[in-house]
């Protein structure tokens, strides 16, 4: 296949209906979290300048736009892992049939556990 | 295209894919719970995080976490260049590379653990 049209078809979802959807927001997800891995394995060397560094990084983190930035990363977590059992099933054959509905499943189960994990996070 | 679908080394990386992803949904959400519900106020001062690491069990368990999520991610980045349209041999390289980036990942992870615990 030509490398242009590998490259543009990323980038117009329209062109392909819900499946080009969940490749995106799977592909995207995966790039955010992959990113956020280097971020989290770098921030955590604050801990190697002992318990002031950390305390303070942990008051930094408690405001509302780092709340705003965890409710991302966990909508990230859960549409890249609920959405990868479900490749994982179609890869193996089981539910071939009924993949458009099993994304839209995905998108539920998502946004419900977003939902519910919020408000167990801000209410703790 | 077609014959990395059918080659069995590409096969095998879908399936260590597939398996470290299906673990990743069990450690990451103990990982999360752990982080973010158990201790109150939510999140863990320097001395819980010490006190959380210096358990034996639970060392182990962030050291394997870590291992998981490295090999997922790094298969994850390799299929997404793959999609981009390279050649044979930049493949070899990049599978080379992203292999030893892998392993500085978690050696990175571990010998901070290791250090911050000292």
């Amino acid at each position: 296949m030509n490398k242009r049209v590998i490259r543009k078809s990323w980038f117009n979802p329209l062109s392909g209906g819900t499946g080009m959807w969940a490749f995106l927001i799977h592909r995207v997800s995966g790039l955010g979290l992959v990113g956020y891995l280097f971020l989290h394995l770098a921030v955590l060397n604050i801990l190697r300048g002992g318990p002031d560094r950390w305390d303070a990084f942990v008051a930094l983190v408690r405001s509302p736009i780092f709340i705003g930035l965890d409710a991302l990363l966990l909508a990230g977590v859960l549409l890249h892992g609920i959405n990868g059992l479900r490749l994982t099933m179609v890869g193996l054959g089981l539910g071939l049939r009924y993949q458009k509905q099993m994304f839209w499943l995905v998108l539920i189960l998502s946004g419900g556990l977003l939902g519910w994990g919020m408000i167990k996070f801000l209410t703790r | 295209m077609i014959n990395i679908m059918i080659n069995r080394k590409e096969q095998w990386s879908w399936m260590l894919q597939a398996l470290s992803g299906g673990l990743l949904v069990f450690l990451l959400g103990v990982h999360w719970i752990a982080q973010h519900y158990i201790v109150a106020g939510g999140l863990r001062t320097y001395q819980d995080v010490l006190n959380y690491l210096r358990t034996p069990a639970v060392f182990a368990l962030e050291v394997i976490f870590l291992i998981i999520v490295t090999v997922h991610a790094f298969l994850g980045l390799r299929a997404v260049l793959l999609d981009t349209g390279l050649s044979n041999q930049t493949i070899h390289r990049l599978n080379l590379v992203l292999l030893l980036l892998g392993f500085a990942t978690i050696w990175y992870g571990i010998s901070l653990v290791w250090s911050i615990l000292g």
